[in-house]
């Protein structure tokens, strides 16, 4: 036995330890052609000369990775069972506010899953081991998302309405087609098409409105579970943006004949998020019964501030120009979320959540951070529908409404400039004739009509006969809902069991 | 080794509790002219040109060793681009 | 633009007439009142005619407790940006109404 005599070697650096254990580890092949292992990283015209000038600017490894993450979980699950030893559901600010939170498990976790999937592919099949591994990492990281969420909103599935069936509600229900859609669009994309859409457009570009202000909304209102969760998932988002930015950075960087195609993807990508956030718009100025910031002011500032006047200068370099549809963003926001929330209103007969007026110190608070717009559709819409309570009655609309071809959304966005006429866009395709909320939502089916007359629209499909039956009980029954989960709030089974249980607190206190 | 950055603001948002104390205040303790605003689970640091983490300031104020990955567990966003992410220190700046 | 895909891309649209029989669908829209956030869609047959068309909207748009159902006997109709007047007797086809048309007014 020798004894070794030379000294032991020195640690790493993190630049040695990331070079060692990710891009060392690749080798070229020999006896199969490189096309044959990577078939999908061609065909949609972007040129790449070198996948190993693509770094990971985190420097992760497998090692360091597990270690944060398993950290991170640790955290989580502490605060999970504190919050369920201490009957913490009972600190919310009011029961309506789990409405916002219901949507976000029927919505959210699949749409995780979904980018679990394909990150999980492009793990697989891009060339480069910087560009697999950071994707690896983002494949487990959609899976723990889903993970951690279901399980932190399975508490209050306990106590609630709604939350039971999230997941043949994100297959059927009607507004559950937006985000289920979007993610299938994006999923059946190749590779660097998805990697421009989920990667950078609304990780980098749009994530942070639904993230940042929605999570500290939730530690606003006593919701200490979804704010931890939110804040916990929300760590590995930076790492998911700088992936977004390193891909597309890598893209413009390697050939100049990728600008257009890339730019193309933006335009299409970023309208199709932002349409898809729009419903966040409407839980936050309308569902949380304390809000931190509006709607408008998360746009300015975690859009136009950081995205326009920080990201975009730097892209321009490249040659990227903003967004084509992005003033049109810039003009809605003094008005999206009034016209999402009374979409969610007028339709909440039919949906896994309950809705209600504003109350007083909600008017308020809408006066003051849309001085502008608020009282417009207060005195339009509102005062209306309170007319109608005030009579014993609740506004539902009796009938299914006009669906947008490519965001799925009821067609109730209005034209620029003119808050009360919806704007209407139509294309005919084929001899048949397609509807879109937005110039925005038409730009992209004029671009490839093929992929979007194939959209299942569940208007459409209801009259069809494939939802359950022709009727409007049919439909719920075969959405899953069950009593108490649909309706008005105002003396719904959440609110009337929220009475029950303080009243009890008070009476034993 | 300095870096370029474009004169834009940057900036980071992190979770307000007791681990990151020690950061935010090794963070303005290293960056003059910071923003600092806080939101409810939030303080949201912003700041032109480039932000700098120093790892010898964070552990000087957390009193143990720390890796710059850990930044990870504080961090919930950013803006800009991480131009630099060693052993000792992390840099956000805009290349351009 | 044709989609940029591995292989050959065309499928037929998940809502052409074919798959509503001798029925289609067809849009109601009241111009200009947000009442009704959206436009609504309907399954009608295409012999029906045009009259009963507007006896369903004095009904269904009365979930506006301002309407009054009369009002519907002097609108301008609208189809597909055309204003129109439409045969009361004549089918929704007969009346330029086709798979997916709007049908619009305003009060």
């Amino acid at each position: 036995m020798t004894v070794p005599t030379q000294k032991p070697a020195r640690k790493l650096t993190m630049q040695q330890r990331y070079a060692a254990l990710t891009h060392d580890l690749d080798w070229d092949p020999t006896y199969v052609a490189e096309e044959e292992i990577y078939p999908f990283t061609t065909f949609e015209g972007i040129k790449v000369h070198d996948w190993s000038k693509w770094e990971d600017p985190f420097r992760l490894t497998v090692e360091a990775y597990n270690k944060y993450q398993a950290e991170k979980d640790r955290r989580l699950y502490a605060v999970l069972d504190g919050f369920a030893q201490s009957q913490g559901q009972l600190s919310l600010t009011e029961g309506r506010y789990m409405n916002a939170m219901k949507i976000f498990l029927q919505g959210i976790p699949s749409g995780e899953y979904q980018a679990h999937r394909n990150f999980s592919h492009l793990a697989r099949y891009f060339n480069g081991p910087g560009a697999r591994f950071a994707s690896l990492c983002q494949s487990m990281d959609e899976l723990r998302h889903a993970q951690t969420e279901i399980h932190t909103l399975s508490h209050y599935n306990k106590y609630f309405g709604g939350m039971h069936d999230w997941n043949k509600m994100s297959d059927r229900v009607w507004y559950l087609s937006v985000p289920k859609s979007f993610f299938d669009d994006a999923g059946t994309a190749g590779p660097f098409e998805w990697l421009i859409a989920i990667g950078f457009s609304f990780e980098y570009l749009l994530t942070n409105l639904l993230f940042v202000p929605f999570m500290s909304g939730a530690a606003f209102n006593g919701d200490l579970p979804t704010m931890t969760f939110g804040f916990s998932a929300q760590s590995d988002e930076s790492r998911h943006m700088t992936l977004g930015l390193e891909g597309i950075k890598f893209m413009l960087e390697q050939d100049e004949d990728n600008l257009p195609i890339v730019q193309a993807w933006l335009d299409k990508w970023f309208w199709r998020g932002y349409r898809l956030i729009a419903l966040v718009a409407g839980m936050m100025d309308y569902m949380l019964p304390k809000r931190v910031m509006s709607w408008k002011e998360a746009f300015e500032l975690y859009f136009e501030e950081q995205m326009l006047n920080g990201l975009f200068k730097d892209l321009e370099y490249y040659g990227i120009k903003p967004p084509r549809h992005v003033q049109w963003a810039i003009d809605e926001k003094e008005i999206l979320s009034h016209q999402v929330y009374w979409v969610l209103y007028q339709f909440s007969h039919a949906a896994a959540f309950t809705t209600t007026i504003p109350n007083e110190e909600d008017q308020a608070w809408l006066e003051s951070a849309y001085p502008e717009t608020w009282p417009v559709f207060k005195s339009v819409v509102w005062d209306k529908a309170q007319r109608v309570v005030d009579s014993g009655g609740r506004y539902f609309n009796p009938g299914l409404p006009q669906l947008c071809q490519i965001c799925q959304i009821p067609m109730g966005f209005t034209e620029p400039g003119n808050p009360l006429v919806q704007c209407q866009r139509h294309s005919i395709y084929e001899g048949e004739r397609y509807d879109f909320c937005s110039d925005g939502c038409q730009w992209i089916f004029d671009r490839e009509p093929e992929k979007y007359v194939q959209a299942w629209l569940p208007v459409h499909q209801i009259y069809q006969g494939n939802c359950g039956g022709p009727t409007l009980p049919d439909v719920a029954v075969w959405y899953g809902l069950e009593p108490g989960d649909a309706g008005e709030y105002i003396g719904s089974m959440d609110h009337q069991d929220w009475l029950k249980w303080h009243a009890s607190s008070i009476k034993e206190g | 080794m300095s870096v370029v950055a474009a004169p834009r603001p940057v900036g980071v948002d992190l979770q307000e509790n007791e681990e990151t104390r020690a950061i935010v205040e090794a963070i303005e303790a290293d960056n003059d002219d910071l923003t600092v605003r806080h939101m409810p689970g939030i303080v949201r640091l912003t700041k032109e040109g480039q932000l700098v983490i120093n790892q010898e300031s964070v552990e000087g104020r957390l009193g143990r060793p720390w890796e710059t990955h850990e930044f990870q567990l504080a961090m919930i966003s950013y803006f800009g681009e991480f131009v630099e992410w060693d052993d000792d220190r992390i840099v956000i700046a805009w290349k351009h | 633009m044709a989609v940029v895909a591995i292989s050959d891309y065309k499928f037929p649209s998940k809502s052409r007439q074919e798959l509503y029989g001798d029925d289609q669908l067809v849009h109601l829209w009241w111009k200009g009142n947000p009442y009704f956030v959206a436009a609504s869609c309907f399954r009608f047959p295409k012999a029906m005619p045009f009259g009963d068309l507007v006896e369903l909207c004095k009904g269904f748009f009365s979930a506006d407790p301002d309407l009054d159902p009369t009002a519907f006997d002097s609108v301008q109709w609208v189809i597909d940006d055309k204003p129109v007047t439409p045969d009361l007797g004549a089918s929704l086809e007969a009346n330029g109404v086709g798979h997916k048309s709007l049908v619009q007014f305003s009060i």
